[in-house]
C-alpha cells in the first residue's frame, strides 16, 4: 500500500493501517522507568502529577541554580542584558525551582476551584435577590462604605495584581512562575468581585452607582486610603526586584492592611449593618489570602530562609525589607482609621476598644504566621498604638 | 438619591420583581479600562521604542472568574477523554513507534515554547498600558501555563502508558545534548522573552502564534491521527483553542501602536527580522519531524507550508494589518525556498547526530525514498544514495563501529553552526540555500548561513554571543558528552538516542560509543 494516507484516515481505527502499525510496535516495552521526571526529588514521599506537569519545564542554565541545561542565551535584550539572571533578585537560592505550591495546583486544578467558585457566586446572587436580603442593609453602609470605600479598596486589589507581572517576567523558577501567575490572577479576581457586588447592588438598588468615578476619586484623592494607595504604586512599579515585590506585598501590606480591610473592617461590620452580600465576597478573598499564603510562605520561609547555603544571608535581607515596608503598612492602616469616623458608630462593634481588639487580632496573626518564622522582632503593641491614632 | 429614598426604590422594586438576578461577566468587564489610575512612576519596567494606546480594548472580554470556567469545561473533555477511552483502549501502544519517538521531541519543545510564552506574555502584561490590553495578556499568560502542563501530559501519558519511554520520562533533562535545542531556544524562548517588548509580541503573537501555530498544533494532529497516536490531537487542538485569543493579542498590539510615529519606522524591521528568526528554525524542523519522524504521510511539508505560512499567513492576515502600514516580510520569499530542501538538508545533519538526541530516529525505507523522490525530484541523488551509504556501513548496528559522522569528516564536508539561529549547517552538501559566511569580532569567529541573521548580527551582535554546541562540547569525546548530559536509559547503558527503531535491531550502548572514539572539533577554529 501507498504510504501517504488522506481523507483523514485514522491510523488507530483504519484496520489497515493499524495492521502495518502494531507490526513494528516491539513485543515488549523498551523502557522499564515509566514515571516522568524520575530524576527529580519530590517534595513529599511520591513524585505527584503537579510536580511531574511542572517541574523541571523552565529551561534555564546551571549558572542558574537549580537549572538543568548549558551555556548562554541564544538571544539577548538590546544591549546585552541576559533573558534570565541572578541578578534580578537580592536573595540567594541554592535551587530556584524548589517552591511547591502547597496545595499543589497545576493549571486544570487551579481553574476547576475558581470555576465552582465562580457558578456558585451566581447562584447565590440569583437566590440573594429573589429572597430580598437587600432590604435589611443599612442604607449608609450601602450607599457610603461599599458604593465608595469598598469600590476604593478594589484599586488596592488591582494594583496589587499588577505587581505579578514583572514577577512573571523575571522569576527564576517555573513554580514560582505559576504560583506568581495564580496569586496574580486571585488578585485581580478580588477586584473585579468588588466590582461585581457594586454592579449587583445597582440591579437591585435603583439609583444606587455601579461606576468607578466616585471610588476612584476615593482612592486617588481621598485620605482614608492615601497611605495604601502610596504603598501599592511602590510596590507595583517602583520595585523592582521580583522577590521583593512579592516580599512587600505578600508578607508584609496584604497581611496587614489588606486583612485588617476586608476581615475586620468589611467582613466583621457587614453584618451589624444587615449586610450578608459583603461577607459572600470576602469570604472567597478570605480563601485566596490563606491560598496565597501558603504559597507565599513556603517561597520565603520553606525555601530562602531554610536554604542550607543562602538561608542565613536570606533572612538578614528579609529583616531589611519587612524595616522598609512595614513603616509604610502602618501608615496606610493609620490613614484607613479615617474610616470610622464615617460610618454610624455601634458599641463594641467600631469603638475604639473593638478597633483596637481588631488590630490585635490582625498583628498577632501577621507575628505569628510572617515575622516569628524568620525571626523578625517588631513590637506589635506599638505599632497598633501607632495605627490608632489614626482615629479621628 | 438621597439615601432613603433609595431604599424605598430597592423595597418597591423587590415588591414588583422577584425574579433572581446575577451579574454576568461582561457586565463586570465593562468597567475594566476604568480600573487604572494615573500616578507620575506608573509606566513599564521593560521598555519599547513604540507607544501602545491607553485606549487599546480587547475582543475577549473575559473576567478572572469566567475564564477558569471557560478553560475547566475544557480540561474536563480533554482529561476525560485520555484517561477514559484512550486507555481502555490503549492507544498508546497503537502508535506507529517512529512517530512515538517525534513526540518526544514535538511535546517537549512546545512545551518550551509555551513556558517562555508565560514570562513573555508576563513582559507585556507589564508593557501595556490599557487595563483591557493588560486583560487580555493575563488571559494568555494562564493560558500558557495550561499549554506547559498539557504539553507535559502528552509526554507523561506516553511515558506511562506507551512503548518507548525513554526521553518522554525525562525529556526535560537530557534534551540540552543535542544540535537542536539550542535552536529551539532561540525561537521558543529567547525570542519571546529577551528584547523590545513589542518585537517579542510579534515573535511570539504575530510570528509564532499566528504564523506557526497552524502547522505548529494543527497540522501535526493530522499526522499523529495518521500514524494511530490519538493522545496528542485531544490534547493539542483544546491548546489550539485558546490561541485565538492570543492571535488577537498580536493583532491588538499591532493596532495599539499604529498611530506612533515608531511604528512606520520599525515596524517591518521587526517583523521581518521575527519572521526570518522563526521560519529558519520552524520550517526545517517542522518538515523534518512530520516527514522523517511518521511512517504514514499526509502530504508534503512543503505544500502544508505554502498553505499555512505563504498563503494563509503571509498572504491573508498580513494582508488585514495592511492599513497599520504592516508589509509581507521582504524575506518571505527566502523562506520559500527553504520550505522545499532545507528540512532534508537538516535530516542528514541530524541524523548524522543522532547520538545526541533523546529520542530514536530511522533512515527512510525504500517505500520512503520513492515518497520523496516523487515528491522531492532529485532528492535520491542528493540525499538517498547517502542513506544508502551508511545503511550498506552499517549504521543502525551498534558492532559496525560506524557513526555517519564520520562520513561527513572523511568527505571534508564541516558542519557548522549558524550563530543567530543555532541552526546546523553544511554548506558543501546541501541543497538548500545555506551559504558560509564567517565573520571575526572581539577575537571570536562566528559563522552564518543567510544574509538575513548576519544582517540582525551586524547590528546588535551583543544579542548573539551564545556558544554553539560545537564550541562547548570541544575535545571532549562523545560518550563523556552523553553520560554527562543523561542520556542513558534507565539500566546505565543503553543510549536513548538509537539510529533506528526496528522492532528486532540491536540497541546501541555507550560503550558502543566510546569505541569509536570520536572526539568533537570546532570547525570555526580550522578556518
Ligand atoms: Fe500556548
Ligand atoms: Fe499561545
Amino acid at each position: 500500500m501507498s504510504i501517504e494516507v488522506s481523507g483523514g484516515r485514522r491510523g488507530l481505527t483504519d484496520p489497515v493501517l493499524a495492521a502495518e502499525i502494531m507490526a513494528a510496535i516491539p513485543d515488549q516495552p523498551l523502557e522499564t522507568q515509566r514515571k516522568m521526571n524520575y530524576f527529580m526529588t519530590p517534595r513529599g514521599k511520591r513524585i505527584n502529577e503537579y510536580e511531574v506537569l511542572c517541574c523541571y519545564s523552565q529551561p534555564t542554565p546551571d549558572w542558574i541554580p537549580g537549572g538543568l541545561d548549558w551555556g548562554d542565551w541564544t538571544q539577548k535584550f538590546h544591549g546585552g542584558r541576559p533573558s534570565w539572571s541572578n541578578e534580578s533578585t537580592e536573595m540567594r537560592s541554592s535551587d530556584w525551582l524548589k517552591h511547591r505550591d502547597p496545595a499543589f495546583r497545576w493549571h486544570a486544578l487551579y481553574v476547576k476551584d475558581k470555576a465552582e467558585e465562580w457558578r456558585y457566586t451566581d447562584r447565590f446572587l440569583k437566590a440573594y435577590s429573589a429572597d430580598g436580603h437587600v432590604r435589611s442593609m443599612d442604607p449608609v453602609w450601602r450607599d457610603e462604605v461599599l458604593g465608595d470605600y469598598l469600590g476604593a479598596f478594589g484599586f488596592s486589589e488591582y494594583g496589587l495584581f499588577n505587581s505579578h507581572s514583572s514577577v512573571v517576567r523575571d522569576c527564576l523558577g517555573d513554580t514560582l512562575r505559576m504560583s506568581s501567575a495564580m496569586i496574580g490572577l486571585d488578585k485581580v479576581d478580588n477586584a473585579q468581585m468588588i466590582q461585581m457586588e457594586r454592579t449587583f447592588l445597582a440591579k437591585l438598588v435603583p439609583g444606587f452607582p455601579e461606576a468607578t468615578d466616585i471610588p476612584k476619586n476615593e482612592w486617588t484623592k481621598g485620605v482614608i486610603f492615601k497611605g495604601s494607595r502610596e504603598v501599592v504604586q511602590q510596590i507595583w512599579q517602583e520595585t523592582y526586584d521580583w522577590n521583593e515585590i512579592l516580599f512587600s506585598g505578600h508578607m508584609i501590606y496584604d497581611p496587614l492592611f489588606g486583612q485588617f480591610v476586608r476581615r475586620e473592617f468589611f467582613s466583621r461590620l457587614s453584618s451589624y449593618y444587615g449586610d450578608t452580600l459583603t461577607p459572600f465576597f470576602i469570604n472567597q478573598m478570605q480563601l485566596y489570602f490563606s491560598q496565597t499564603k501558603g504559597i507565599t510562605t513556603d517561597m520565603f520561609h520553606t525555601c530562602l530562609a531554610a536554604d542550607e547555603q543562602f538561608g542565613a544571608y536570606n533572612i538578614r535581607l528579609m529583616h531589611t525589607w519587612a524595616d522598609k515596608w512595614l513603616p509604610r503598612t502602618i501608615t496606610a492602616l493609620k490613614d484607613f482609621m479615617g474610616i470610622f469616623a464615617k460610618i454610624p458608630e455601634i458599641k463594641g462593634v467600631s469603638d475604639k476598644p473593638a478597633i483596637e481588639a481588631a488590630l490585635n487580632r490582625v498583628f498577632d496573626d501577621w507575628k505569628h504566621d510572617f515575622a516569628d518564622p524568620i525571626g523578625y522582632k517588631a513590637d506589635t503593641a506599638a505599632l497598633v498604638k501607632t495605627v490608632l491614632s489614626g482615629l479621628k | 438619591m438621597a439615601i432613603s429614598a433609595a431604599t424605598k426604590a430597592a423595597t418597591d422594586a423587590l415588591a414588583v420583581n422577584r425574579a433572581p438576578v446575577s451579574v454576568g461577566a461582561q457586565e463586570v468587564h465593562r468597567w475594566m479600562q476604568s480600573f487604572t489610575w494615573d500616578f507620575e512612576k506608573n509606566r513599564t519596567k521593560y521598555s519599547t521604542k513604540y507607544k501602545m494606546a491607553n485606549d487599546t480594548k480587547e475582543q475577549f472580554k473575559l473576567i478572572a472568574k469566567e475564564y477558569a470556567r471557560m478553560e475547566s469545561v475544557k480540561d474536563e473533555r480533554q482529561f476525560g477523554s485520555l484517561q477514559d477511552v484512550l486507555t481502555r483502549v490503549d492507544a498508546a501502544n497503537r502508535v506507529h513507534p517512529k512517530w512515538n519517538e517525534s513526540m518526544k521531541v514535538i511535546s517537549n519543545f512546545l512545551e518550551v515554547g509555551e513556558y517562555n510564552a508565560i514570562a513573555g506574555t508576563g513582559m507585556l502584561w507589564d508593557s501595556a498600558t490599557a487595563p483591557e490590553q493588560k486583560n487580555g495578556y493575563l488571559g494568555q499568560v494562564l493560558d500558557e501555563i495550561r499549554h506547559t502542563n498539557q504539553c507535559g501530559y502528552v509526554n507523561y501519558y506516553f511515558a506511562k502508558q506507551g512503548q518507548d519511554a525513554a526521553g518522554h520520562n525525562d525529556a526535560r533533562r537530557t534534551r540540552a545534548i543535542g544540535p537542536l535545542w539550542k535552536g529551539m531556544k532561540r525561537v521558543f524562548s529567547d525570542g519571546f522573552i529577551s528584547g523590545d517588548a513589542v518585537e517579542c509580541s510579534i515573535n511570539l503573537q504575530l510570528v509564532g502564534e499566528a504564523c506557526f501555530t497552524n502547522p505548529l498544533i494543527v497540522a501535526v494532529t493530522e499526522w499523529a491521527c495518521a500514524n494511530g497516536d490519538e493522545m496528542t490531537p485531544t490534547v493539542f487542538l483544546s491548546i489550539e483553542t485558546d490561541e485565538l485569543r492570543h492571535m488577537a493579542n498580536g493583532y491588538q498590539t499591532v493596532v495599539s501602536i499604529a498611530n506612533d510615529a515608531a511604528a512606520s519606522k520599525y515596524l517591518n524591521t521587526d517583523l521581518n527580522n521575527a519572521f526570518w528568526t522563526q521560519q529558519k528554525y520552524f520550517t526545517p524542523v517542522l518538515g523534518m519531524m512530520f516527514e522523517y519522524g511518521s511512517h504514514f504521510k499526509v502530504e508534503p511539508w512543503v505544500k502544508t507550508w505554502n498553505r499555512w505560512v505563504y498563503e494563509d499567513w503571509g498572504g491573508i492576515w498580513i494582508g488585514r494589518l495592511g492599513k497599520y502600514g504592516v508589509q509581507s516580510p521582504a524575506s518571505l520569499r527566502d523562506a520559500k525556498k527553504d520550505a522545499y530542501w532545507a528540512h532534508h538538508d537538516l535530516f542528514l545533519l541530524a541524523y548524522a547526530l543522532w547520538p545526541t538526541g533523546f529520542f530514536r530516529l530511522s533512515l527512510p525505507t525504500a517505500q520512503e525514498a520513492e515518497w520523496y523522490e516523487a515528491n522531492y525530484p532529485g532528492w535520491y541523488d542528493m540525499y538517498g544514495k547517502v542513506y544508502d551509504e551508511w545503511r550498506a556501513r552499517g549504521c543502525e548496528d551498534p558492532n559496525s563501529g560506524f557513526l555517519p559522522l564520520q562520513w561527513f569528516i572523511e568527505n571534508n564536508h564541516p558542519i557548522y553552526i549558524d550563530r543567530v539561529s543555532q541552526v546546523p549547517f553544511c554548506p558543501s552538501y546541501c541543497k538548500g540555500a545555506s551559504t558560509l559566511r564567517v565573520l571575526e569580532f572581539n577575537g571570536k569567529k562566528h559563522s552564518f548561513s543567510d544574509q538575513w541573521g548576519e544582517r540582525m548580527w551586524l547590528s546588535e551582535p551583543e544579542r548573539y554571543e551564545c556558544q554553539n554546541i560545537f564550541e562547548q562540547y570541544e575535545g571532549r569525546e562523545l560518550s563523556e558528552v552523553i553520560a554527562e548530559g543523561h542520556g542513558l536509559r534507565s539500566d546505565g547503558k543503553t543510549l536513548i538516542s538509537q539510529p533506528h527503531t526496528n522492532k528486532d535491531g540491536k540497541l546501541w550502548t555507550l560503550d558502543d560509543i566510546k569505541k569509536i572514539n570520536c572526539v568533537f572539533s570546532d570547525p570555526l577554529k580550522a578556518l
